[in-house]
């Protein structure tokens, strides 16, 4: 797998754990990427689809559990909620990005230049 | 066909999972397109410009359903032994729970009131239900549980 596809992957699952984290209630696919891209100003803009592969295999990991909401005759929605262990793995993937980009930056001398 | 429900064939092209798990991914897909379509349309668009922008932004359907396709695609090392052998094991265990050691029914009767019977009966369905989140799965493995039970109470060879 190149690098590029395992940061993207990565990447998803920690800011899709943090949001969850933050907001703390319930969130659909949909209003997750909305959320996601206006927090970010339209910066992050990944293509929609590509969320749902990750959330399911969050929801695999035990880091998300899933609930169907929606009334009959309503649009029904999965509804997804970070669980302990997601928690768990949000502060260790939080520590390791800290940690990397701390170094990178050490790398690129950016904390010496202007 | 909708526009909604092509896109939904292009992605199902991908799947070869069992059909409540398909159902579920793209009853969740289209509820995520016809969202984007929605809003599309509430902005201005047509409903043929709504569902090209919701579609582009989608990403190839193929890709997804090939991404998707791989994440739910066959059990772990983990899963294959769970569910191999925990109705062999509950089977053992009321096997043991039944017969005296010289291989006579002796308790097959009274074990049907010893809690111990229930129990075993109870996580031969209840934990790969937990584990897999699948009713069917853990029916299957249920019946596998009764049929070794069954089976290895009728048959002689099978005492020990």
């Amino acid at each position: 797998m190149a690098i590029q596809e395992q940061m993207r992957k990565g990447t998803t699952t920690v800011i899709v754990l943090n949001l969850l984290a933050e907001v703390d209630r319930p969130m659909y696919g949909y209003e997750i990427i909305q959320e996601l891209e206006a927090r970010s100003q339209g910066v992050f803009r990944f293509r929609e689809g590509l969320i749902y592969p990750r959330l399911h295999e969050m929801e695999q990991d035990g880091l998300l559990r899933s609930e169907w909401q929606g009334e009959a005759g309503e649009r029904r929605r999965k509804f997804y909620t970070i669980t302990a262990e997601g928690r768990r793995r949000l502060a260790e993937e939080l520590q390791d990005w800290r940690s990397f980009s701390l170094t990178v930056n050490r790398l690129l001398g950016s904390e010496s230049r202007p | 066909m909708s526009d909604v429900d092509c896109v939904l064939a292009r992605i199902r092209t991908q799947l070869k999972l069992d059909s409540e798990t398909e159902q579920e991914i793209l009853a969740e897909i289209r509820s995520h397109l016809e969202e984007a379509v929605a809003q599309a349309q509430a902005e201005g668009l047509d409903e043929a410009q709504a569902l090209a922008r919701a579609s582009a932004r989608f990403g190839v359907e193929e890709e997804v359903g090939r991404d998707l396709q791989a994440t739910h695609a066959g059990w772990g090392t983990a899963d294959a032994v769970v569910a191999a052998a925990l109705p062999v094991l509950c089977a053992l265990i009321l096997r043991w729970l039944a017969f005296a050691p010289d291989g006579t029914a002796a308790g097959w009767l009274q074990v049907l009131s010893r809690p111990v019977f229930w129990i075993v009966a109870l996580a031969a369905l209840l934990l790969p239900l937990v584990r897999f989140g699948r009713w069917r799965y853990a029916l299957a493995g249920w019946a596998i549980f009764w049929a070794l039970t069954v089976i290895s109470v009728v048959s002689p060879a099978l005492r020990w």
